[in-house]
């Protein structure tokens, strides 16, 4: 049933210990998945090996024979720090869109809120202050300076604090309302941030001037930030000129989401975001506090893509409004759809074609067709297009995903249920498999209704 | 308007007291001035033509609707009560946390959850480890785990599921499926189970057996049970009281044999059925 049969010691000893105790009780514990399923074992131990050494085999061999000999689409250190951005994010959306089941289309207001939290508390732009704390930055530099290790949980703070913000009035909406109220947040965000440019703003109580702001800067406006401190740990700097390092602190951040998202999945909160998602009222009647478990799920989402908006902030070093379109919103949501919604591995999966198609393979084809027909018009314009088709296809043809998880494929799909009975083991009953999960719920529009009594 | 029984039990042995219930949807009066009591460990059966509110006091007392009027107390906490002239119900999740647990009358399990994580889910309101101990997998965390599958599993035992534990609720068969729901309901360890028509689709010797299940959760496990049933042999036979609504007020309440022999009953909801027991 789980990994651990055996009770653990209590407080922070027995927490070390048991972490000991995973990490050496690992070997057996891979001996066991390789007798069990030989191939699949096998595939994924290369695919964790090629992730994890891709960016010093991108250095040393793909990107000279890419140069010399010919030019092959391998994704350069820019497209797998974004896809390791874009992995993050995707991996977030999926606790809130997958786990809960709460679709939320304006996702990207968090990762502007990252992105923005780096620009404030990393970059010369509030020259009027100098605060340098534990950064790699002269003393007396204009400006705030923070080190990456304050910037992340900042951006943490901030995108979940938001996420509250966001789930507290939409928390008796389902449905389409719920994606609507998300859409209108995910698109104030960014004009906010567009338009802050220049605050003039006086309040004042019986002649006494309580604020008076004239001309304030906050945000940079359409301009945005720029520029912003890359993220330095032992005077590596993690930006764009950085090459493999700050690859490698996506794949670091990345691994971190992975864990943190599984635990989380694995846990009383996983199993209460489960029996939301399938049936909320029976949920609540079961004891589950609905409101705050919605809330943690917008919240820990949110917070994913601050971390992620943090990161890409100071890899880029600037950022601007223009970075956190409804688009964003939309592509990372068809990567978690298209990978398998509810499927960690499957997100990844989307998350990662997605951006490498995106920013690698339809450039690379783009320059290959101007070579031959100059008059061609540019496939990099047509990045929307495709994912849109290919999100078409997948519905027609497989609408539980990539790697779609077993719930959302027994939902979604009668064939996705027999495969995965099967590979459950467990005997079909073909007179249960039914299209429409929730019996009635497919035409009982009063179920999304906000309303207090619900139909029992 | 107290009718029979209620009114007459020593208040310490009174799990639920219900005073002058009233709930309105709109225009329609779904359940009209209510007084109702429940004994400590007692089956206590709730009875009436369909239509007649029995759901809706059922959703009034686990907190899922607010009464336009009245007071509910539940083993000496208030469920329903007065604030100002407003009247305001705790939340479901709250009344659960107190010790009532329900089960649904259409089948209402979280179908792609095994059944040992449906129990699992009844058993949350119970467990203490937050958010950031699921992160860390804390020692505590994961004990409190471990503890909650031999607690899910002892249920699944007592229901006779401990065999399909890892099968989805949705894939288990239909008597198995009411089976699951009630260890799930047991899982948040009520003090009152409220069954809603427990035998409903059931056959003969299902039904015989669902009866004995009842009946031993309140010799074993010392549970007061409150039911919705329309089979009458299993009201008859599994009952210590009756309370009979219609049209959302009560008409009758007493023991098997009193409800039986009332005419408004009879008159109201019994008819022919009653002629032949």
């Amino acid at each position: 049933m789980t990994a651990e049969t055996e009770r653990v010691g209590t407080g922070p000893v027995g927490w070390i210990g048991h972490l000991v105790d995973s990490a050496a009780a690992f070997p057996g514990h891979y001996g066991r998945l390789l007798a069990a399923n030989r191939t699949r074992t096998i595939v994924l131990t290369v695919l964790a090996i090629v992730a994890l050494t891709y960016p010093i085999v991108y250095q040393q061999v793909f990107a000279p024979f890419s140069r010399n000999v010919f030019p092959l689409p391998f994704p350069d250190e820019t497209t797998v720090t974004f896809m390791t951005i874009f992995a993050i994010m995707a991996i977030g959306l999926n606790i809130v869109a997958g786990f809960a089941g709460l679709l939320d289309l304006g996702y990207v207001a968090f990762y502007a809120l990252g992105a923005y939290t780096s620009a404030f508390f990393a970059s010369p732009h509030f020259g009027s202050v100098s605060i340098v704390l534990f950064a790699n930055v002269a003393d007396g530099f204009p400006g705030i300076h923070l080190p990456f290790w304050l910037i992340l949980p900042l951006a943490v703070i901030i995108a979940a604090t938001f996420g509250a913000l966001l789930g507290a009035p939409t928390l008796r909406l389902r449905g389409d309302y719920l994606a609507i109220v998300t859409l209108g947040f995910g698109e104030i965000v960014p004009i906010f941030f567009k338009n802050l440019a220049a605050i003039t703003f006086t309040f004042s109580i019986g002649g006494a001037t309580i604020i008076s702001l004239q001309n304030v800067n906050l945000t940079g406006g359409p301009l945005g930030i720029n520029p912003i401190d890359p993220f330095i740990i032992f005077g590596i700097g993690f930006g764009a000129t950085s090459g493999i390092a700050a690859v490698y602190f996506g794949i670091l951040l990345t691994i971190i989401a992975i864990v943190v998202a599984r635990n989380l999945e694995r846990s009383r909160m996983g199993r209460a975001w489960g029996a939301i998602r399938e049936d909320e009222t029976a949920a609540e009647m079961m004891g589950v506090n609905t409101v705050r478990t919605k809330l943690l799920a917008f919240a820990l989402g949110a917070s994913f893509a601050g971390v992620a908006g943090a990161f890409q902030a100071s890899y880029l070093g600037a950022t601007t409004s223009d970075f956190f379109q409804f688009s964003t919103s939309i592509l990372v949501l068809i990567m978690v759809i298209l990978g398998g919604i509810g499927n960690i591995w499957g997100v990844l999966a989307g998350a990662l074609a997605l951006t490498y198609i995106d920013k690698s393979f339809l450039p690379w084809l783009g320059t290959r067709v101007q070579a031959v027909a100059p008059d061609f018009p540019n496939p990099t314009q047509f990045n929307f297009l495709i994912f849109g088709i290919l999100l078409v296809a997948m519905m027609r043809f497989r609408p539980e995903g990539f790697l779609p998880s077993r719930q959302r494929a027994a939902e979604l799909s009668v064939h996705g249920l027999q495969d995965a009975e099967e590979e459950m083991g467990v005997e079909v009953e073909t007179d249960n498999i039914s299209i429409a999960p929730h019996g009635q719920a497919e035409t009982d529009r009063s179920a999304e209704l906000p309303s207090e009594e619900k139909d029992l | 308007m107290a009718v029979g029984l209620t009114g007459s039990i020593p208040d310490d042995q009174v799990l639920v007291r219900a005073r002058g219930v009233t709930k309105r949807f709109g225009g329609l009066l779904a359940v009209n001035n209510v007084d109702f009591d429940i004994p400590r460990t007692s089956i206590v059966s709730l009875i009436g033509p369909n239509g007649a509110g029995k759901t809706t006091f059922f959703n009034m007392i686990t907190g899922a609707y607010t009464p336009t009027q009245g007071e509910i107390s539940f083993d000496g906490h208030p469920i329903v009560y007065l604030k100002g002239s407003k009247v305001k119900s705790r939340k479901p999740h709250e009344v659960t946390a107190l010790g009532i647990g329900r089960t649904f009358q259409n089948i209402r399990l979280f179908g792609t959850m095994s059944a040992l994580d449906n129990v699992r889910a009844g058993i949350h309101v119970h467990l203490r480890s937050h958010w950031w101990d699921s992160i860390l997998r804390t020692p505590s965390m994961l004990n409190e785990e471990l503890d909650t599958i031999d607690a899910a599993m002892g249920l699944l035992e007592l229901v006779g599921l401990e065999d399909r534990a890892d099968t989805w609720a949705r894939n288990l068969p239909y008597g198995d499926q009411r089976r699951l729901e009630i260890a799930r309901a047991l899982g948040t360890r009520p003090k009152l189970l409220l069954l809603d028509e427990p035998t409903a689709g059931m056959n003969a010797s299902e039904t015989r057996e669902m009866t004995d299940f009842i009946r031993k959760l309140r010799t074993e496990l010392g549970l007061t049970v409150l039911l919705i049933e329309h089979d009458m042999r299993v009201v008859m036979g599994i009952s210590d009281r009756i309370t009979v609504l219609d049209h959302g007020e009560v008409i009758a309440e007493g023991t098997p044999a009193d409800v039986r022999a009332n005419p408004k009953v009879i008159e109201a909801y019994l008819g022919r059925g009653a002629a032949e027991a």
